[in-house]
């Protein structure tokens, strides 16, 4: 049962959306496939007065070739995304990563914009009321002291979108529409690299879409769990190689992608990016599975992504 | 298959499908009764606490709040499953021990309304010092969770047999080693639900139970309600695993605010709490010592196992003891020492698993490799050689009848291609053995025993009366064609009335083993008293010698003669008219020891009978990563002889998830006495594509007293799989596992231990 | 709180429904139409218990708001039969002893029907991957897989 008491809003353009948005005096929340959004809701980790569904909105969903880019629709969703041609031929990490997204059903229902829009995880958050209330509210929810690592005064939430670190090593810009307009940003601004409030959103605003270069590439996508499918990412690494040079993304250890371009050949510096991003990374015990254990499978997983890719590329 | 037999032995689909795959099978959550308001339980936040006051006034104000309820409104009546174990008053009283407890029930007219009257009780609470480690909360000075178990020591079990020190002062070879198993959750998909109903004096519930007999026990005594009144229907049970057979607090809730509403009350605990405030699993570590002749023959046995209990008993002696006993009852132990030590925790409550004590299990179990490596011997010979055969006795003297551990060994290494494929084995590849036997029927006092009626109609077909419960391993199925093949009538002729403490008598309930042996026996006597009747009148009616007649295809018929033969209703009918209707009685009793008793007097004969199962895992291991895949599972099972084929397959292939996959994702996380993997995303169930390819093997050694010779029909698999997956991985890798479940990061911490001088 | 008129095709028969805007499609099922097949597991989208044929895509109905709903096809596991004639896939589910506390059964069922609407002949890992949305705790999926392999290699599938 979601608890709270909250109105239903179904725009049929982004005008509206964001009007109905500017309604609710910013107490509203937009609503995609609803797979990160409506468990928040049942959870009580999101209380909104409103929820504006963008689902109804048509041109959110497409994919198009636009010459110079790919420009993906925020709202098509991962299954049909995966299976798309232009997608498979140019960007095989994002294929990659689309595939290893959660299980077939939910990657029937999420949307890539709701995948990149995902809220931070840790396991002393995503609970119940009574059980964040039993322990006292973290820095997260607004309380003054984090539940996972005793003292610590930053948040260690983990950002677990599966297809933002291959994103990012194909330098990917997002398209936003709100109240002040349409602005363009890179995906690596999108984030804070605050894990309370992982997003550099401003009020308003709605994801409509991800562009992507049009370039053909090599890549591929290496992603930790403890099952096969329906697992969030322990830590995701996701490498592209496009016109000649090499990058590298880790994510799911921390609030964000860590993105590094690679020395040429890739292959002979997967040393050098990995101590990079190591230099960067402070994973908590807030996963299953032991921090020091997926800090060093960093390496691991990226040595083994590397070298499989570039041995294609030969 | 069996030729023998016309309906057992095949590979029928059970009579309960048709409902599950039309979305028919009524679930306690689906139900609906006139006037039924909804509950909503208040449950604790703290670890350890005392009660100072609870003020539920302003609930109670609440329009559409019908009824709110505290320990005020019980008894003070506290349960356990033994005299000596009564310790939980179901809803607190003074004090709360873990996190969820029960405090308090609402009962309104929505969900809504119930959550909100839950935020207007006002609870005061002094809390009070916890501890969440069984070794701290057993050493001096620990906070004192109950009055009664000094150090928070719940129950010890102490078998002593033989002269273990003098055995291992004689050993060719000792090994001393320690394992740990976190504990588990047993996932049953349908979260706990309670339909309670209290209408002029009697107490109706509906609830996912094991055994709807001694839930009503409880209720009865717990509510002060005598037994008659306290009816425990039947319903579809989604799941159980030993996760529903105690009374549980909400049933005790459930049933005041009915009482006190005089209306019927549904409660639906969501995923968490089902995971938090009913049973979960034991974390267990486990030091074994075993001593060997130089042959491999096992001289010495000494254990001393902690198993982490949670808040209150539960199963206490039973969870306490079963680790070891399964094992006892597989091998020879001339001297064995066993203490168990069920420590009492400010954690959830944890009770009897199918996969319970696997760090005992596996720790024996690799051990026994280790031991064989050292002494050149093949892991399957020194199992071989240490394998209890029919017509031993188990270290605590019960008698094997029929079995032994030989024959799956034997049939699961050649289903697995044992020899061959350990000695072709890859870098990274390893393949391993686990052993395991299980007693059909714990023993229970007066409740060990079955019965059953049956009734013939005019039209000749038949209705089975009888306790058996069915929890989804296909029990119900199972009764009913043993009541075709005896009755020699089709299965669609045949009602079945089952675990309804109204109509149905005593049965053991499904969660020891017992369904098949006990009530499936107490089905097959009634039945053949039915036909002994029914033959009794055809002989005068078809004039034929009644030893030359039988039941087949709803005809009495000759067995020589095959022109003679009478419909079977006409002789039901006829019996009408005699004023003898056809109905019958049936039980059955098994033959154990009732002096024996878990703590008190630890020997006898424990069961009626044994099961015997072997598991053979091939694992391939990445060193780099640490994690493990399961490419192939051979789990021979002996069930005696298997009255569906294609049940008792179900349950070996179930079990290789439940235990063979889980040893390698499954554990419950706790922070401070909070869980902190309640839901179904972080505890880790293993998916379809997480599975091995496996092969089941039903071996059949014809139990003498089991029903066709039927025994249980597949936990041994649920015992022994992970045994066999964490053997073989200890194979892969070469270095001892300690640490349960194998995470890849403890596999890699296990390798650099190694790596490090560690002991191998 | 406002309401939200949703039209709603569930098992083939139209309705108009008066939902409140937090209400999800598995208790708009349940409780105000009665179809108790569709279960709740886990309430949060992680077992699939619940899953249900929307617009012919296996999807979690506890996290799906009936209100975003209007205009869609629902098919629930009360309308996967044609009257009593069983659709390949139940009797599949019944012959293989697929079906054991049958709790997982509906979703699993629904998620195997979508598939094959799709896919007539799939492989074996291309159903383990399907079916891998889906939890089960009691049969360990073997006869699961067998039972959808069964109907996939015989018929091609009805709409």
């Amino acid at each position: 049962m979601i608890a709270s008491k909250l109105e239903f809003k179904s725009p049929k353009d982004i005008e509206e959306a964001v009007r109905f948005y500017r309604e609710f005096q910013g107490e509203a929340v937009y609503l995609s496939g609803g797979t990160d959004l409506v468990p928040r809701m049942k959870l009580g980790l999101e209380k909104p007065k409103a929820v504006i569904d963008l689902k109804r909105i048509s041109p959110l969903t497409t994919v198009e070739d636009q010459a110079d880019w790919i420009r993906i629709g925020a709202l098509a969703r991962i299954f049909d995304l995966k299976q798309n041609e232009l997608i498979q031929d140019f960007f095989p990490a994002l294929e990659a990563s689309l595939e290893a997204t959660s299980c077939e059903s939910l990657q029937m229902r999420g949307t890539i914009g709701g995948n990149l829009l995902q809220n931070s995880r840790c396991l002393f958050y995503n609970q119940s009321e009574f059980w964040r209330r039993s322990k006292g509210f973290c820095l997260k929810m607004g309380g003054e002291r984090c539940n996972a690592v005793p003292g610590a005064k930053t948040c260690f939430a983990n950002y677990c979108s599966d297809n933002a670190p291959g994103l990012s090593t194909l330098s990917a810009e997002l398209e936003c529409t709100g109240p002040d307009g349409v602005r363009w940003l890179n995906l690596e601004d999108l984030y804070t690299d605050k894990a309370d409030k992982p997003f550099n959103l401003r009020p308003g605003e709605i994801l409509t879409a991800i562009l992507v270069p049009k370039k053909r590439t090599a890549g591929g996508y290496k992603k930790l769990r403890v099952r096969g499918a329906i697992d969030y990412p322990l830590l995701g690494v996701a490498f592209s190689f496009v016109d000649g040079t090499g990058k590298l993304a880790v994510g799911a250890v921390g609030p964000k992608p860590y993105v590094v371009e690679m020395k040429k050949p890739p292959q002979d510096t997967i040393g050098e990016a990995v101590k990079a991003v190591l230099k960067q990374v402070r994973p908590v015990g807030n996963t299953v599975l032991d921090p020091d254990y997926r800090k060093r499978m960093i390496s691991v997983l990226a040595a083994k992504l590397v070298n499989k890719v570039m041995e294609g590329v030969k | 298959m069996d030729r023998k037999y016309t309906v057992v032995g095949t590979r029928m689909t059970r009579t309960d499908s048709l409902a599950k795959v039309t979305g028919r099978a009524t679930f306690t959550a689906d139900l609906k009764l006139p006037r039924m308001l909804c509950a909503k339980i208040l449950r604790s936040p703290h670890p350890h606490a005392r009660i100072l006051n609870i003020d539920t006034s302003r609930a109670l104000a609440l329009p559409g709040v019908k009824a709110v309820v505290t320990a005020a409104d019980a008894h003070g009546v506290k349960w356990g499953v033994f005299k000596y174990t009564q310790d939980h008053p179901m809803i607190a009283i003074d004090k709360v021990r873990y996190v969820g407890e029960d405090v308090a029930g609402v009962a309104a007219v929505d969900e809504e309304t119930a959550q909100e009257a839950l935020d207007l009780i006002q609870v005061d609470y002094e809390p009070l010092s916890a501890v969440f480690d069984p070794d701290e909360a057993m050493k001096e000075g620990a906070p004192l969770i109950h009055e009664q178990y000094t150090n928070n020591i719940n129950v010890h079990v102490h078998i002593d047999v033989g002269d273990v020190d003098e055995a291992f002062a004689k050993a060719h070879l000792v090994r001393e080693d320690t394992f740990h198993a976190a504990g588990e959750a047993y996932s049953t998909l349908e979260p706990y639900a309670v339909v309670a109903s209290y209408v002029n004096g009697f107490l109706d519930l509906w609830v996912p139970n094991a055994g709807p007999h001694v839930r009503a026990k409880a209720l009865s005594n717990l509510l002060k309600i005598p037994l008659n009144k306290v009816r425990v229907r039947h319903i579809n049970v989604g799941g159980h695993f030993g996760s529903r057979s105690e009374v549980s607090p909400g049933d005790l809730v459930t049933s005041l605010l009915s009482i006190k509403s005089g209306c019927p009350v549904k409660l639906v605990l969501t995923r968490e709490e089902n995971a938090t405030c009913t049973r979960q699993i034991h974390d267990i570590q486990a030091t074994i010592k075993t001593g060997v002749k130089k042959d491999g023959t096992i001289t010495a046995k000494e254990f001393r196992v902690v198993y982490d209990g949670g808040a209150y008993s539960s199963t206490g002696p039973i969870a306490a003891s079963i680790p070891y006993y399964v094992y006892e009852e597989a091998y020879r132990f001339t001297n064995v020492r066993y203490d168990g030590y069920r420590v009492i925790t400010n954690k959830g409550i944890r009770g009897m698993y199918g996969a319970h004590g696997r760090a005992f299990l596996v720790g024996n179990e690799m051990q026994l490799d280790m031991i064989a490596r050292e002494l050149g011997m093949d892991p399957m010979e020194i199992r071989l050689k240490n394998g209890l055969n029919v017509g031993e006795e188990t270290a605590t003297k019960s008698s094997i009848i029929s079995g032994g551990l030989e024959e799956p060994i034997r049939q699961a290494a050649e289903r697995a291609g044992w020899k061959e494929k350990r000695a072709a084995l890859h870098e990274g590849e390893g393949i391993g053995m686990g052993c395991v036997a299980i007693m059909c029927g714990f023993p229970m006092g007066f409740r060990s025993g079955s019965a059953c009626y049956v009734k013939l109609n005019d039209d000749g077909q038949a209705t089975i009366v009888t306790g058996i419960c069915d929890t989804g391993m296909g029990n119900e199925s199972m009764a009913i064609q043993i009541a075709s093949e005896i009755l020699g009538i089709p299965v669609e002729d045949i009602n079945l009335v089952n675990a309804d403490t109204e109509v149905t008598n005593l049965d053991p309930g499904a969660y020891s083993q017992a369904a098949s042996f006990v009530g499936g026996n107490a089905v097959k006597r009634a039945c053949e008293e039915a036909k002994r009747q029914i033959l009794s009148i055809a002989t005068a009616k078809m004039n034929h010698p009644v030893e030359d007649l039988d039941l087949k295809d709803r005809m009495v018929v000759s067995k020589t003669d095959p022109s003679k033969s009478m419909p079977l209703r006409w002789v039901v009918r006829e019996a009408f008219f005699q004023g003898k209707p056809i109905a019958a009685t049936g039980a059955y009793m098994p033959k154990i020891d009732f002096q024996r008793e878990w703590i008190k007097n630890p020997y006898g004969q424990m069961a009626g009978t044994y099961s015997f199962g072997c598991s053979v895992a091939e694992v391939t291991v990445d060193k780099e990563t640490g994690q493990i895949r399961i490419p192939h599972f051979v789990a021979a099972h002996d069930c005696g002889n298997p009255i569906n084929t294609m049940a008792v397959e179900g349950q070996i292939e179930g079990s290789v998830q439940q235990a063979g996959v889980a040893v390698l994702t499954e554990e419950t996380r706790w922070s401070e006495g909070r869980l902190l993997n309640a839901d179904l995303l972080e505890y880790k169930v293993p998916l379809a594509c997480d599975m091995p390819e496996i092969e089941p093997v039903i071996v059949r050694s014809n139990d003498p007293e089991g029903p066709f010779g039927a025994k249980e029909g597949g936990l041994t698999t649920r015992m022994n799989a992970y045994s066999a997956v964490a053997c073989a991985a200890h194979n892969a890798l070469g270095v001892v596992l300690n640490e349960f479940p194998l995470t890849p990061d403890r596999v890699l911490k296990a390798l650099d231990a190694a790596k490090g001088g560690g002991k191998l | 709180m406002a309401r939200c008129k949703v039209t709603l095709q569930v098992n083939g028969k139209s309705m108009e429904l008066d939902v409140k805007p937090s209400e999800t499609l598995l208790e708009t099922l349940r409780d105000r139409l009665e179809l108790t097949g569709a279960k709740e597991g886990c309430g949060l989208g992680a077992c699939g218990s619940c899953t249900v044929l929307l617009n012919g895509l296996p999807t979690r109905s506890c996290i799906a708001l009936t209100a975003e709903l209007d205009g869609a096809e629902v098919t629930t596991i009360e309308g996967l039969a044609d009257g009593t004639e069983l659709d390949p896939l139940q009797k599949s589910f019944m012959e293989k002893g697929a079906v054991q506390c049958g709790f997982c059964t509906p979703g699993m069922v629904l998620t195997a029907k979508s598939l094959l609407n799709r896919n007539a002949r799939p492989t074996r890992q291309e159903i383990i991957r399907s079916m891998s949305s889906n939890l089960c705790r009691c049969t360990g999926y073997k006869k699961i897989i067998e039972a959808v392999e069964a109907v996939s290699s015989t018929e091609s599938p009805k709409k």
